[in-house]
């Protein structure tokens, strides 16, 4: 009705015009209610992590351990230790002894003893004090004698004994410290039965969780800076000089960035390189995915939500033409071979189409690698570090589904012995 | 004809057709660098997963979608009977477009990609907040087609315009969801989702509804006939407001997202069987008793096979969705095959046969090569076919190898399928396919620069002396 008398624009927008906007509207808001907003309410998966061992190991473990590959192409791992907040678990074992002040006794767990002693306070293992050396002597025999009664064939073939470690326990003044921690970090040290936490009050929400996260008989980390013909650098040296904050870590020259700030680059390099146009992260509810997925043995468990949910960006992905990389952390653990395979895809998985990633590597400033590939780059450390974490987490390390402990019973489920409900 | 102010038009289609030339380029540069000789040109810059996205990101928004926008500034205003609102805004809007989405799409390979499909957008280039003017661009020139609407002369609105509007606001809400709303909700599956929403979304209900504006008015008009039927158009576009937006979750069957969510998406996509009938219905019909035109003109031709292929990517869409189907055709090539017939065959062939007949109104001159735009629809006849048809079957073939991995009854059986096959085998099994596909994707190219060349010498040059019958037919009706 284009009537002269009115020019309001809802009257020239005539009364069909508005019904249908409104009625899109309508629509529209009715899709969206129910396929966006509402499934994360009905759904608890969509944002509850699965287990605590998940929690921790993204909110605890990966903010604390970092990795250094400054110094050359031997990386190197440090854990930042704080007092009330790190749990440390003090573990004797055939090899290793653990002296200490008669007030800190309580807190080593000793050989043979199933229950594990944890503790929030801020302790550490050094090379005993002089003071102990008379008690060490004796505890070296002790422990040889103690060696050859369990052993007597090598004793007999006249085989060398293992060199005996022993440690001292003792409180530093300092409420945090960088303790040298172990090299193969995919999986993190978890304990959910038979462990108490000596502390008189609980420090923290996640020392509750029905099983702990904790720290192994933490050395401090010292480092002394050496000269090269290609430069200064610096390298590990339990004699060397101390890190005195996060600081100093972080910075130049010792460069090091936590694992959490190498899985979010990591995050970050996967969709800047596209990776996830060729390579899903699902292992989906089929049994060509968890086959694919799986392990020689087991099949590997199909993808959760709740896998999810410490991602920033998440790949779920549209097409295959590589593998699925939702369980590439227990398929392909080796960093080795991942070197080899973004160096030249080809020659590590024949018939790939996989593109070469050769910017995730430097040139081997000193020439004199004994291959032709050059020093990883903190590119391929991130990427590496992500992928690492995939199909690793979705169960404590004592559940893992690739040692046949799947809690969902996949191969059950597939081999029709088990239906879901 | 002066009562047009068509200048908008220009400033969109110009640009757009050299985009979708550049492109194609792209897309054949990784179908063969990619899969016919892997990695040949090597390197940071040039890898498949830093290009890809500079095909998607041309075809998708600096083609077809600007496209669609050029022709919307160009039948909004004839089919209100009055001006562009604003030509003034519309000059701001085009600007505002090209400076946002040109740099966007040329960074991706400096490594800009912001991980989401159809969304790899950077917020910020250097002091430029492109995703943002790329927003802003489209709500003002929304804008301005409403106040086009608002301040019609002609009172019915014809179905193109309805269609038109829906996509107006439906493109201005997926935007933000897809920029905004997706980094409000809790990482994981819950992002995943939305990036679904908006993916099919950009699809189903941006370059869905303009492709059939786009058809729904070029198509009478050229063949110079009234369409079939306005009611059954209505349809087509009520049920698409109905159903698209809930089905995004379908591109996730068998995924980590909750078994309800998925029923609900496939349930929908059945639904989609409607809108699709009502089109394919209409439009053939429209032609009915007057398909010697189809041979006479080449846009018209474009037009038919579009519908034909929306006919295929709408009967693909749905049953993909089913759960047994979607366990062979998911994540294989099939899918690449599956958007290329909606978005290259079905709805770039609309656009080009608007093209086809807006260009010459707009400059006032015959189309300079009749014989030219006959060869262009040749070439995309037979290179979409050859471009379509072996990923669907290499695709389809490939999701039956990985299904043999579900022989047996122990895990052992099924262990020994995949040693038996292994992933890499079925991917190399896909090589004929592939270069099957290289070569349709050259034919493509050839044809569409065959169509560029003709649109630019129309503009450019004097009319050649061939005698063509298009234009006289356009200035009876404009």
């Amino acid at each position: 009705m284009s009537n002269n008398n009115h020019h309001g624009f809802f009257h020239n927008l005539d009364k069909s015009a508005i019904l249908t906007f409104l009625g899109i509207v309508l629509l529209f808001s009715g899709a969206v209610i129910v396929t966006l907003i509402a499934p994360r309410y009905v759904d608890p998966t969509w944002t509850t992590p699965t287990n605590a061992y998940q929690v921790q190991v993204y909110e605890v473990a990966d903010p604390n351990l970092y990795i250094s590959s400054a110094g050359g192409e031997r990386r190197q791992f440090v854990y930042h230790l704080k007092q009330d907040y790190t749990l440390i678990a003090f573990q004797e074992s055939d090899v290793l002894h653990i002296v200490s002040p008669p007030e800190l006794e309580k807190y080593i767990t000793r050989n043979g003893n199933a229950h594990l002693n944890l503790t929030s306070r801020l302790l550490l293992l050094r090379q005993p004090s002089a003071h102990y050396a008379e008690k060490i002597s004796t505890l070296k025999k002790d422990l040889l004698q103690n060696w050859k009664k369990q052993n007597p064939i090598a004793v007999e073939e006249g085989l060398p004994h293992p060199s005996f470690t022993i440690l001292e326990l003792y409180a530093p003044t300092a409420t945090e410290a960088f303790a040298l921690a172990p090299s193969d970090t995919m999986l993190e040290n978890w304990v959910d039965s038979n462990y108490s936490i000596l502390d008189d009050t609980v420090k923290h929400s996640y020392h509750k969780d029905p099983g702990v996260i904790y720290v192994l008989n933490p050395m401090e980390y010292r480092y002394t800076k050496i000269k090269t013909d290609f430069g200064d650098t610096w390298t590990y040296d339990e004699n060397g000089k101390k890190i005195t904050d996060l600081q100093e870590l972080k910075n130049p020259p010792l460069a090091f960035m936590s694992r959490h700030e190498l899985i979010n680059m990591g995050e970050h390099i996967y969709a800047i390189e596209g990776c996830w146009y060729c390579h899903t992260d699902q292992t989906r509810t089929l049994v060509q995915d968890v086959v694919l997925n799986g392990s020689d043995s087991y099949p590997a468990p199909p993808s959760s939500a709740n896998e999810y949910v410490y991602q920033s960006i998440s790949f779920a992905g549209t097409r295959r033409i590589g593998p699925d990389l939702s369980r590439v952390g227990v398929k392909r653990p080796s960093r080795d071979w991942h070197k080899g395979h973004f160096w030249s895809p080809q020659s590590a998985s024949q018939g790939s189409i996989m593109p070469s990633f050769r910017h995730f590597f430097d040139k081997d400033p000193r020439g004199t690698a004994p291959n032709k590939i050059g020093i990883p780059n903190y590119q391929f450390e991130a990427i590496f570090q992500y992928l690492m974490t995939k199909g690793t987490r979705i169960t404590p390390p004592n559940q893992a589904w690739w040692l046949g402990k799947d809690p969902i019973q996949t191969k059950e489920i597939i081999e029709g012995m088990k239906t879901i409900k | 004809m002066d009562k047009y102010n068509d200048t908008p038009v220009k400033l969109m289609l110009y640009p757009a057709i050299i985009f979708m030339i550049l492109g194609m380029i792209f897309g054949v540069f990784i179908a063969f660098n990619t899969f016919v000789f892997p990695d040949y040109y090597s390197g940071e810059y040039v890898h498949f997963g830093r290009v890809r996205p500079v095909h998607v990101g041309h075809v998708l928004f600096l083609w077809l979608l600007a496209a669609d926008m050029g022709l919307s500034y160009y039948f909004f205003p004839r089919l209100c009977g009055v001006s562009l609102w604003s030509p003034r805004l519309a000059y701001v809007a085009c600007a505002l477009w090209w400076l946002a989405v040109i740099p966007m799409v040329y960074s991706y390979p400096m490594g800009t990609n912001a991980g989401w499909e159809y969304l790899e957008f950077p917020s910020w280039l250097g002091w430029l907040p492109t995703k943002t003017l790329m927003i802003i661009a489209w709500i003002l020139f929304a804008a301005n087609l409403f106040m086009t609407i608002a301040t019609r002369r002609f009172e019915k609105m014809y179905v193109s315009l309805w269609y038109g509007m829906g996509a107006l606001f439906w493109t201005a809400f997926t935007m933000m969801v897809g920029a905004y709303a997706i980094y409000m909700v809790p990482g994981g599956i819950s992002r995943v989702n939305v990036s679904w929403f908006y993916i099919h979304n950009l699809v189903g209900m941006i370059i869905t509804p303009f492709g059939l504006a786009t058809a729904y008015y070029f198509l009478p008009k050229i063949a110079n006939t009234p369409i079939y039927s306005h009611r059954l158009s209505m349809v087509g576009f009520w049920s698409i407001a109905f159903v698209y937006a809930w089905i995004g979750a379908h591109h996730m069957i068998h995924g980590p997202i909750s078994q309800w969510l998925q029923t609900t998406s496939i349930v929908f996509s059945i639904w989609l069987f409607i809108p699709v009938w009502t089109v394919v219905d209409n439009i053939f019909s429209t032609l009915r008793g007057n398909w010697d035109i189809y041979t006479n003109s080449a846009p018209i031709r474009f037009i038919m096979l579009g519908t034909a292929y929306y006919l295929i990517t709408c009967v693909q869409g749905p049953t993909m969705a089913l759960r047994n189907i979607n366990e062979i055709t998911s994540k294989t090539d099939w899918v690449i095959g599956h958007s290329h017939v909606s978005l290259y065959g079905t709805f770039t062939f609309f656009a080009l046969a608007g093209i086809y007949q807006a260009i010459p109104t707009i400059v006032n001159k015959p189309l300079w090569s009749k014989k030219m735009a006959d060869w262009h629809f040749s070439f995309n006849l037979w290179g979409s076919i050859l471009f379509m048809f072996p990923l669907w079957v290499g695709g389809f073939l490939q999701g039956m190898m990985w299904s043999t991995w579900a022989d047996g009854t122990s895990y052992a059986q099924f262990h020994n399928s995949l040693v038996n096959l292994p992933f890499l085998q079925t991917v190399a099994e896909m090589r004929p396919w592939w270069i099957l596909r290289g070569i349709g994707g050259i034919v493509v190219l050839i044809g569409n620069i065959i169509f560029a060349i003709n649109i630019f010498n129309t503009i450019l040059l004097k009319p050649s002396e061939e005698v063509t019958d298009l234009p006289t037919t356009i200035k009876v009706q404009a």
